[in-house]
């Protein structure tokens, strides 16, 4: 696979690493729920078909991004930095 | 008489100025440079070149291709020796040494021929069925049988004395195949500006230019050959690359290739490697790899002298060698009837065509007629004759009377199989085209389009057209502006008329459907008749298809058994679909230069050299070499080396080489309080100046990383992490960062390489210092008390970090210089430290000390301990939320049974404690529901003289003094243990605040 | 007592010391790379927020000339360069530690500094074949039209994290500068080298200076 760094360009995925799904949000603070993090930590979809999921670029510039991939076919539709993400929802 | 008795007088592409001497099976032969290891055995009349798989049946060439399944060859001697190589792509060198295969005691006389005779036992799933029971006997018995009888060449028992490369390419387009599409492709798109990587598998450029005599604009097609290859060469950005397979199609235009660099020579040329492993990004791609020929079921189409009329027409032609004097041709088309042509032109007889269609006309039976041969209109080959070497064939005539014709060499053609293999790594499916009577690519992956006879398009003018034609849009693809298309080149005419043969049925001999697995259509059948019909279960049930060809010749007649057996059509059936690799691949290849001590990353720190100069031996800790422990004349054995440096540190003073821990330089306003969030334990309160122990914790709530941070500034930190988890730690900091808390205004970065790092440790800790120092800093107890952190300078001005800090329970210090300097503050401080016996140790002795104190490390920090197991639940704040919180408080984290951090002593003092032994209770039975936990280290303490453990145990430090069994039935331990303080040594920590 | 510490006796110790010795390499008569190391230079990473580096800019251009760039590029300014890494992240290369620390306290409160002189491992490559060394580890595309002088990346090569930039181009091919983390040296070496040898390589050792505009 390669994925369109937003920073870098092209890279081979071999310069990423995985995490899982981009989408749970943590439960901050000491208001938070046992149960909501429960959700949280282990709870996850299992789509067949576009996924938003967190990947690092660790060999490149270090962004976290938020890769936008089917999980049939591994194309990607979109690449975004995780942090203009957050910032963008808070905004 | 000389050698080559087959060879012919002129023509085809081999340098006849060019001789090369070759051994096969021990006998010396010659032939000529562009001969392939095959043509070179026919040219001297070799026909006998293998045995088969499991019935040890004799075997010859079947192909001129990849697709070989028979001539299987070990190829070259000693380390170098490399089973399963096919003859027929084997480019011939001087010197080559090949032997054949599979055979006991030789070639021609094999004994294990006779498991033809049991061959009722070797049916399909005769593994499944034979070797069932009793289960002990595989072992001993039945796999060691099934080895000696069945299987392939030997894999060199030494290690490989060639080095190899992985390298990357990028291109706009990629062209897979050299024939007539291929260049016509790369042609158009280099022509059009586009980088171009062009990969073919053969030695030389043309496909079945080589092999045909074609004409193209009225010449003979060479012309169009020679003038094309001159134009690529002549465009810079147009990558020729001859003796390289494209094996695979992977995700976003990827694809793997080998390139096999030295493999046509003796051995390598100095410091060039055996072969490259190369992973080519390509923006677009063209499959112009041409087709498969295929064969035809009959009784005995497996004799050597029976040979696909495509690969008898290349070596005729391309190799002046001819495969057989007396020729008969089987053919279901058109297409077979230019083998005979061709070897009757090159002074061959040819003795009789079978033609499977009903009718001949006109223009057929003149041809017949002027070569001299018997026409069989509607006739098939229903048997050989011949064992070894085949000296004749039955022919069933239309009218149903057989014939007998004398001859030795039968050349069948089937129709051709495109070799769309890569079209499939994607998922994507072949379909079955009932006009051409074979798969066609279906949908194609991203990016990649196919031409030629890959697609089918079987017609030399066919490939010409897409070539230019695809050429031109993959060029436009990647963003070009394309060349303006020329006519496409005229070619002589041809015409097809296939009629398919599968299978020819009613002989009683074995007719083979899979050449490399011997599988006969008889096995089809019964896997049929016994249910497995789907062609994946078939595969596995029969073996079809399967080993180093995967079935590239008999997938097809496979399918085609099975249709007919079950009524059904072929794509009713199935599908043939095709995985990575096209052809084996060497594991050197995808490993490149990454093997030996360089099969992972080595890192070495500053202070290495010097380490290596005390006479460490060294460990490895995740990718670093650390100082293990430092040997001296005498010292016979690890345990004394590693006392001695203990109480050197306990009495005196030593140095030991902390560089390799993680450092990770923290800054911004909002850096304590990022701290907070992933830190268990409180940091706003820190003042700047000093540091702290801190640890944390996954979100799961089990434990991280621990380590000590300090406050360099008020909006600086500079944390440290294990030297095993650094890179882990960084990345997930990165993710709080910019992940869960984007806001906070914090700047993060491994400084790990920056600095070099000792821990100076002992009683005289602090004067070895001073003697190091620049004297403006005040390095006494008052002015830097335990846990002070200062920059401050050393040797004159030399910028550093000291941090009274200790893992081993003694006066202690960390001093931090630019890695620079690393091995001049080692040497300076053993200087300094000299009048003391300063005394440098290693991992060895800093784990003993750690034990001493009850400090946990990387075996307690299993991911699978809590803080709490660890006895550092105090250190939780209760006052915020970090990582981990909550999930750590979880009941069956919290229940007070779960095993915790306690220290043990064996109760009989002179007994050697064991890691990994599980505690059960005395008396109890040595069973999983007694096992109360286990001992997580342990270490001999020169200062106690007895072993001592550190451990988790159910009910952990409410125990102590209770005594259990440390059960360890990996090495026959069983001895009884008291569950003690984890703190062995200094329990008041005097010595840590000297 | 120990005897005082003398600056003398602090020799430093560069990370290529040990790993590499000058001169010709591989196959002989050709030199398809030629290997320089790139001695004591000072390097620094500098981290502003992602949307708050205009005053590193102003500071970097008023006492150093050079424009930070934006995207995967390194850019020269005198003695000095500037070279992309990350979203609000740099490192500047000066040619010389002459004088650097005094560089860094000029940025000091603009952006988080953090010297890494010694932590970097520096090469600069050339020659006729030395894009076909690079293609042995590097997955990039370094064909000019791709990756023109001034282009950074950083990336990873035989498994460890490299950050290169093509420098200049000169009659004998283009020109790289390689930097990699000091500890991984050794090993960066073995795979450098092993690479290099079929096209015939060059080593030389030399300190920077201020002369020394690589």
């Amino acid at each position: 696979m390669r994925i369109t760094c937003p920073h870098c360009g092209a890279r081979d995925a071999q310069e990423f690493t995985y995490l899982g799904a981009a989408d749970p949000q943590r439960p901050d603070g000491m208001a938070a729920t046992e149960a909501a993090m429960v959700d949280y930590v282990y709870l996850r979809d299992n789509p067949a078909g576009p996924h938003r999921e967190l990947w690092y670029h660790g060999a490149g510039c270090h962004a976290w991004l938020v890769v936008t991939r089917d999980t049939r076919t591994h194309a990607i539709a979109s690449v975004e930095p995780a942090k203009a993400r957050k910032a963008g929802a808070a905004a | 008489m000389s050698g080559q008795p087959f060879r012919l007088t002129s023509g085809g592409l081999i340098d006849r100025g060019r001789t090369l001497d070759f051994s096969f099976d021990g006998k010396s032969y010659q032939g000529h440079a562009g001969d392939t290891l095959a043509s070179a055995l026919l040219a001297n009349g070799v026909r006998l070149v293998g045995r088969s798989f499991k019935y040890h049946r004799p075997r010859g060439v079947l192909s001129a291709g990849p697709e070989e399944p028979n001539a299987l060859v070990e190829l070259r001697t000693g380390a170098r020796r490399e089973p399963n190589t096919r003859a027929t792509v084997v480019e011939l060198f001087d010197g080559l040494e090949a032997a054949s295969q599979n055979r006991w005691p030789s070639l021609a006389f094999d004994l294990l021929s006779l498991n033809g005779l049991v061959s009722p036992a070797l049916v399909a799933g005769f593994y499944y069925k034979t070797f069932m029971w009793p289960a002990a006997f595989w072992e001993k018995l039945y796999e060691p049988l099934i080895r000696r009888a069945a299987g392939l060449g030997r894999a060199a028992g030494a290690e490989d004395p060639d080095h190899y490369e992985k390298a990357f390419a990028f291109c706009d387009v990629l062209v897979i195949g050299g024939g007539p599409a291929g260049l016509a492709a790369a042609l158009a798109a280099g022509r059009s500006g586009a980088r171009v990587i062009l990969c073919d598998e053969d030695f030389r450029l043309g496909g079945r230019l080589l092999a045909e005599k074609r004409e193209i604009d009225g010449k003979p097609a060479s012309e169009w050959l020679a003038a094309t290859l001159a134009e690529l060469a002549s465009l810079p950005d147009v990558r020729i690359m001859p003796r390289t397979t494209i094996f695979g199609l992977y995700d976003h235009g990827i694809y793997g290739a080998v390139e096999r660099v030295s493999d046509h020579l003796p051995e390598p040329a100095p410091h060039q490697p055996r072969q490259r492993g190369w992973r080519i990004y390509a923006k677009r791609a063209i499959l112009a790899a041409g087709a498969l020929e295929r064969p035809i079921v009959f009784s005995g189409n497996d004799a050597p002298g029976v040979m696909l009329a495509g690969a008898a027409r290349t070596y005729v032609n391309r190799y002046g060698a001819l495969p057989g004097r007396e020729t008969v041709l089987f053919t279901a088309g058109d297409d077979g009837w230019a083998t005979a042509r061709d070897i009757a032109s090159a002074g061959g007889q040819v003795a009789a065509i079978v033609d499977s269609r009903p009718e001949a006309d006109a223009g057929r039976k003149a041809l017949a007629d002027k070569l001299g041969a018997r026409l069989f209109a509607g006739g098939a080959v229903e048997g050989t004759s011949g064992g070894r070497q085949l000296d004749g064939v039955t022919i069933r005539e239309a009218s149903g009377a057989t014939a007998s014709v004398a001859c030795d060499l039968l050349a069948v053609s089937n129709g051709w199989n495109p070799t769309l293999h890569l079209t499939s790594h994607q998922n994507d499916k072949p379909v079955w085209d009932d006009g051409l009577h074979c798969f066609v690519p279906g949908s194609l992956p991203a990016g990649l389009s196919v031409a030629g006879s890959a697609a089918g398009r079987f017609t030399l003018a066919q490939a010409l057209e897409d070539g230019a034609r695809l050429g031109r849009e993959a060029a436009a693809d990647a963003g070009l502006t394309p060349a303006g298309a020329g006519p496409v080149p005229a070619t002589d005419p041809e015409t097809n008329g296939l009629q398919p043969v599968w299978r020819v049925k009613g002989a009683k001999g074995k007719a083979f459907v899979d050449y490399q697995n011997d599988v006969t259509d008889k096995d089809v059948e019964l896997a049929a008749r016994e249910g497995f019909r789907p062609v994946e279960h078939l595969k596995r049930y029969t073996t079809l298809g399967m080993a180093t060809d995967q079935g590239k010749t008999s997938n097809l007649a496979g399918l085609a058994v099975v249709a007919e057996q079950t009524g059904r059509t072929i794509p009713q059936t199935g599908t043939t679909t095709f995985r990575p690799p096209y052809t084996p691949v060497a594991i050197g290849a995808l490993a490149g230069h990454h093997r030996g001590k360089d099969f992972r990353l080595t890192r070495l720190a500053p202070t290495h050299d010097w380490s290596r100069e005390q006479g460490a031996v060294f460990v490895e800790s995740g990718q670093w070499l650390r100082a293990q422990y430092y040997p001296k004349p005498g010292e016979n054995d690890w345990l004394t080396t590693v006392n001695r440096e203990v109480l050197a540190v306990r009495s005196g003073v030593g140095i030991c080489d902390v560089s390799t821990l993680g450092k990770i330089d923290i800054q911004g306003t909002d850096a304590a309080e990022f701290l907070e969030r992933v830190y268990i334990n409180g940091w706003k309160a820190l003042p700047v100046g000093k540091a702290r122990y801190g640890l944390m914790l996954r979100e799961d709530g089990f434990v991280m990383d621990d380590g000590t941070t300090s406050r360099l500034g008020e909006s600086h930190f500079l944390m440290t992490t294990t030297t095993a988890n650094a890179g882990k730690v960084m990345q997930h900091l990165e993710f709080c960062h910019q992940v869960l808390w984007p806001e906070l205004d914090v700047r993060l970065v491994s400084v790990s390489e920056q600095w070099a790092q000792a821990s100076i440790a002992g009683p005289k800790a602090r004067e070895t210092l001073r003697g190091v120092v620049d004297s403006a800093h005040d390095i006494s107890n008052e002015a830097f008390p335990y846990l002070a952190v200062r920059e401050i300078t050393v040797g004159g001005g030399i910028p550093a970090r000291l941090f009274r800090i200790s893992f081993s329970g003694e006066l202690a210090y960390e001093l931090a210089v630019p890695a620079d300097y690393g091995d001049a503050m080692m040497r300076a401080l053993m200087r300094a430290g000299a009048p003391f016996g300063i005394t440098p140790y290693g991992t060895e002795a800093l784990g003993v000390m750690r034990v001493e104190k009850g400090h946990v490390a990387g075996n307690e920090l299993s991911g699978q301990t809590t803080a709490r197991d660890l006895g550092l639940g105090k250190v939780m704040s209760s006052k915020k939320d970090y990582i981990g919180r909550l999930m750590a408080g979880r009941p069956a984290l919290i229940e007070k049974d779960r095993p915790s951090f306690v220290g043990f002593k064996p109760v009989d003092p002179a007994q050697r404690l064991r890691a990994g032994a599980h505690f059960i209770g005395i008396g109890k039975a040595t069973v999983m529901e007694n096992d109360e936990g286990y001992m997580t280290s342990v270490a001999y303490s020169p200062h106690l003289k007895h072993w001592m453990g550190l451990g988790l145990i159910k009910g952990g430090a409410a125990r102590i003094g209770e005594r259990v069994r440390a059960y360890d039935p990996v090495r026959n331990g069983d001895i009884v243990v008291e569950i003690c303080s984890p703190v062995f040594v200094d329990p008041e920590g005097a010595r840590l605040h000297g | 007592m120990a005897e005082t510490a003398t600056p003398s006796r602090w020799l430093p110790r560069r990370p290529w010391e040990g790993v590499l010795a000058d001169g010709h390499f591989g196959k002989a008569d050709e030199t398809g790379v030629t290997v320089q190391t790139r001695e004591a230079l000072g390097i620094a990473t500098l981290i502003t927020g992602e949307d708050s580096h205009a005053a590193l800019d102003a500071a970097m251009y008023e006492h150093f000339r050079l424009s930070l760039p934006r995207t995967p590029m390194a850019v020269r300014s005198g003695s000095r360069q500037a070279v992309w890494s990350g979203p609000g992240q740099w490192l500047l290369v000066a040619d010389s530690r002459e004088g650097f620390r005094g560089d860094l306290a000029k940025l000091a409160g603009l952006a988080a500094v953090s010297d890494q002189s010694d932590g970097r491992a520096v090469l600069s490559l050339s020659g006729p074949r030395v894009r076909d060394l690079l293609a042995k580890g590097a997955m990039l595309d370094l064909h000019p039209a791709a990756f023109p002088v001034g282009t950074a990346a950083s990336t990873s090569i035989a498994y460890l994290g490299v950050t290169l930039w093509r420098s200049a181009d000169s009659p004998e091919g283009p020109v790289f500068e390689i930097m990699v983390a000091r500890s991984m040296a050794g090993s960066f070496w073995s795979w450098l080298s092993a690479s290099a040898a079929e096209f015939g390589y060059a080593v030389t050792s030399r300190r920077a200076s201020s002369a020394d505009r690589g």
